[in-house]
């Protein structure tokens, strides 16, 4: 893993959820190479391979044809090779049953996806300077629903 | 009391019957002891009466045979001697009679037997001294001896007589003594009976007329529960039946006849017959019921159904518990209801559960499709117009800039409409989801949500400390933030909105509006401003869904914000009430029942 640049991958479903992503962190002054899917299948499949280079934050879609964000996150957290993963939902809905559900699996944060440009880009920004390791401790369910 | 009376008189009756009777034996036999008595005093009388005749007779023909003696003597004239002739049979016959009267007296038949010997021996002097006469020897002193002796004997003979007599007299005289005190208190004792016999008549009469009154008070009473039963039995579609354990006989009532579709009494009461009705998927239950019945003498609750001769099937549902009569009677009385109404009602009942649950399933996924597939293209034209806005502005004329902010601003009232009928159709009712809670914190929390809007309006929201309470935290929290954003909204141009929120308790009779409430007391908060107010006659009309008082160029309200308070409140088994003064201010009044 390289240290100067931060690794993003987003599997979404959606082609214009995916297409902001990727224009957000080119207008972001972050170094940082982003990597999408588009469903839940191709993005584990991405990451089981052995060779492949983990991401450091990884951004969940929920509902995604074949596999969904919830069942990926139950693969990812039993696996122990990817336990220094960040995981990211990114959702449209912020209902109370996936905020607990996400939670309780394991997920670090969960992203409301917003409906400004510019608030894509501030959360984005965000949660890729977050220092991982110091939120993870402090994390309870009030703070894990991002909130701008 | 009644029934004890009842039982209680009939053995009053017995006992009355019982004394009359020993009373009228009594009597019966008292009176027979009297009469008896009152004969066997006659007859004594009458034995003593003949026995004097008898003495007497023989006195006079002692004194005839005496002086024709005398007569003789002296005149030699043989007509004297008649009477002597005639007597000496005489004397025969009336001591022979004496004998046979006085035979059960000994000592009376030992004088007889004196008698005869001395009246024997008077007659052998008789004759001595009439030979001596004839002979002439009246002057011999023979005839004189034997004259005297026959004075003697004549004297000893009178005494004799005499004596008997006396004897006699003394008979009569005791028993008489013994009759006559029986006798003078006959009438008095017959008398006391009588008189008491009429007492316990009276006495009777008296009881058994109350006890005929009552008997009439109580089968009125009967008649009357008798038609209230049989009117009961129609309106609330049961009838009743008794079976009669020993004798396995069946009564049933008329009622039980037309739950059948039959009419009263029109065929015999028994199993059998009634089995007939039965639904043939029921008449194997039903008579296994009825066995145990029989064994158990008992029947709990049971369930079956019958098949009217018109065709119509009837759900009947019965019951019976067993009777024991003070006589150690045994009947079971039992009651049958048609049940067929409220059966239907309860698959009515179940249809229309079946029917909400399916439309709540509907309007989950309604939910859903609201929350994300609707909200998802709305969020990428918002996304989209954002881009346009920040890259393609430059390139736009005026109007073209213009016709983008009336998309944004028409989608952001989308936005807020989808939010917020979310909102609503979220607020449901979940007894889970009821926790002790600071209202304190929530109210702090919706404060904080507000923090930018009433920051810019420079609010000033003063509040009173309230009680925790058993409520669902983030729907009251959601009342709070609706309320407040609601007063803060409809603030008046110019004014600086002051909010006022104020704890107090109120009685549940006290409720406006409320005319019955299942609890005592109620939780009441009040949040006041001094906004634009608005008229009284809408306080009812701003709480129902999509209604608005304003335009909404004016201020922008969806019209569900207040619905969502009533909800919440009404999920919380409380009222919320309103009290508007247009230009002054607007009152809301949240009660919440204390449990």
């Amino acid at each position: 893993m390289q240290e100067d640049y931060t690794y993003v991958v987003l599997a979404d479903d959606d082609e214009d959820d995916r297409l902001f992503f990727v224009e957000a962190f080119e207008e972001l002054k972050i170094k940082t190479k982003v990597d999408v899917y588009k469903d839940g299948i191709e993005l584990m499949d991405a990451l089981n391979q052995e060779d492949s280079m983990l991401p450091n934050i990884l951004f969940l879609d929920l509902n995604m044809p074949k596999k969904s964000g919830l069942e990926c996150l139950i693969d990812i957290k039993a696996n122990n090779r990817f336990k220094d993963m960040a995981i990211a939902i990114y959702s449209t809905s912020a209902s109370e049953e996936d905020i607990e559900n996400t939670f309780v699996q394991g997920a670090n944060i969960y992203i409301k996806k917003p409906s400004a440009f510019n608030d894509l880009k501030k959360i984005l920004s965000d949660v890729v300077t977050v220092n991982w390791q110091y939120h993870t401790n402090g994390l309870d369910k009030e703070n894990f629903l991002l909130r701008l | 009391m009644p029934l004890r009376f009842i039982t209680n008189s009939e053995r009053f009756l017995k006992i009355i019957f019982g004394l009359t009777l020993f009373v009228v034996l009594v009597m019966g036999g008292l009176a027979y002891r009297y009469v008896k008595e009152l004969t066997k005093s006659i007859d004594e009388v009458q034995h003593n009466y003949e026995v004097h005749i008898l003495l007497e007779k023989m006195v006079s023909a002692l004194k005839d045979a005496e002086s024709g003696k005398r007569g003789y003597i002296i005149t030699k004239d043989s007509t004297f001697l008649e009477p002597l002739l005639t007597n000496s049979d005489t004397f025969q016959y009336s001591l022979a009679q004496l004998e046979e009267l006085t035979k059960k007296n000994p000592e009376q038949q030992k004088n007889i037997e004196e008698l005869r010997t001395k009246v024997e021996k008077n007659l052998a002097i008789f004759q001595k001294t009439l030979q001596l006469a004839n002979n002439n020897n009246i002057d011999s002193p023979e005839f004189i001896e034997a004259f005297k002796e026959g004075r003697r004997t004549m004297n000893s003979v009178r005494f004799k007589i005499k004596q008997m007599a006396a004897h006699e007299t003394n008979i009569l005289g005791t028993s008489r003594a013994k009759s006559y005190k029986n006798l003078n208190n006959a009438p008095m004792v017959v008398y006391y009976v009588i008189i008491l016999s009429l007492l316990i008549l009276l006495l009777t009469y008296l009881h058994i007329s109350r006890s005929l009154k009552i008997l009439k008070e109580k089968n009125e009473l009967l008649e009357t529960f008798k038609k209230s039963t049989t009117q009961s039995e129609i309106i609330s579609k049961h009838g009743n039946w008794i079976w009669h354990v020993e004798d396995n006989i069946y009564e049933y009532s008329d009622n039980l006849y037309r739950l059948l579709g039959e009419e009263p009494q029109s065929f015999e009461p028994n199993l059998e017959n009634y089995l007939s009705f039965v639904h043939p998927d029921d008449i194997e239950k039903l008579t296994q019921h009825v066995e145990e019945m029989k064994e158990n003498e008992d029947l709990p609750f049971i369930h079956y159904r019958v098949i009217q001769k018109n065709g119509i099937i009837k759900h009947f549902k019965a019951y019976a518990k067993l009777l024991v009569d003070s006589d150690g009677y045994k009947r079971l009385l039992g009651t049958t209801a048609d049940i067929t109404d409220e059966i239907e009602n309860y698959r009515i009942i179940e249809k229309r559960n079946l029917e909400l649950e399916r439309s709540n399933k509907e309007l989950s996924s309604f939910n859903y499709v609201a929350s994300h597939d609707l909200q998802e293209p709305l969020r990428k034209i918002q996304t989209f117009l954002s881009r346009l806005e920040d890259k393609e502005k430059d390139n736009l004329s005026n109007n073209g800039q213009l016709y983008i902010e009336r998309i944004k601003s028409s989608t952001s009232r989308m936005r807020s409409l989808i939010d917020d009928l979310l909102q609503f159709s979220r607020t449901n009712k979940s007894e889970e989801a009821l926790a002790d809670s600071n209202i304190n914190i929530l109210l702090e929390t919706a404060k904080h949500d507000l923090a930018e809007i009433i920051a810019d309006k420079r609010a000033r929201i003063s509040s009173d400390s309230i009680p925790s309470m058993r409520v669902i935290p983030f729907q009251i929290k959601q009342l709070f933030l609706n309320l407040l954003s609601n007063s803060l909204k409809y603030s008046r141009e110019k004014t600086a909105p002051i909010i006022t929120i104020s704890y107090s308790r109120t009685n549940a009779s006290a409720l406006p509006n409320v005319k019955y409430s299942k609890y005592y007391a109620y939780h009441t908060i009040t949040i006041q401003d001094n906004g634009i107010g608005f008229d009284q006659e809408y306080a009812e009309k701003i709480f129902v869904l999509f209604n608005r008082l304003h335009n909404k160029t004016e201020y922008s309200g969806t019209g569900i914000g207040l619905s969502i308070c009533k909800k919440i409140v009404e999920n919380h088994n409380g009222y919320i009430t309103a009290y508007g003064n247009p230009d002054i201010g607007a009152t809301f009044t949240v009660y919440l029942p204390i449990t």
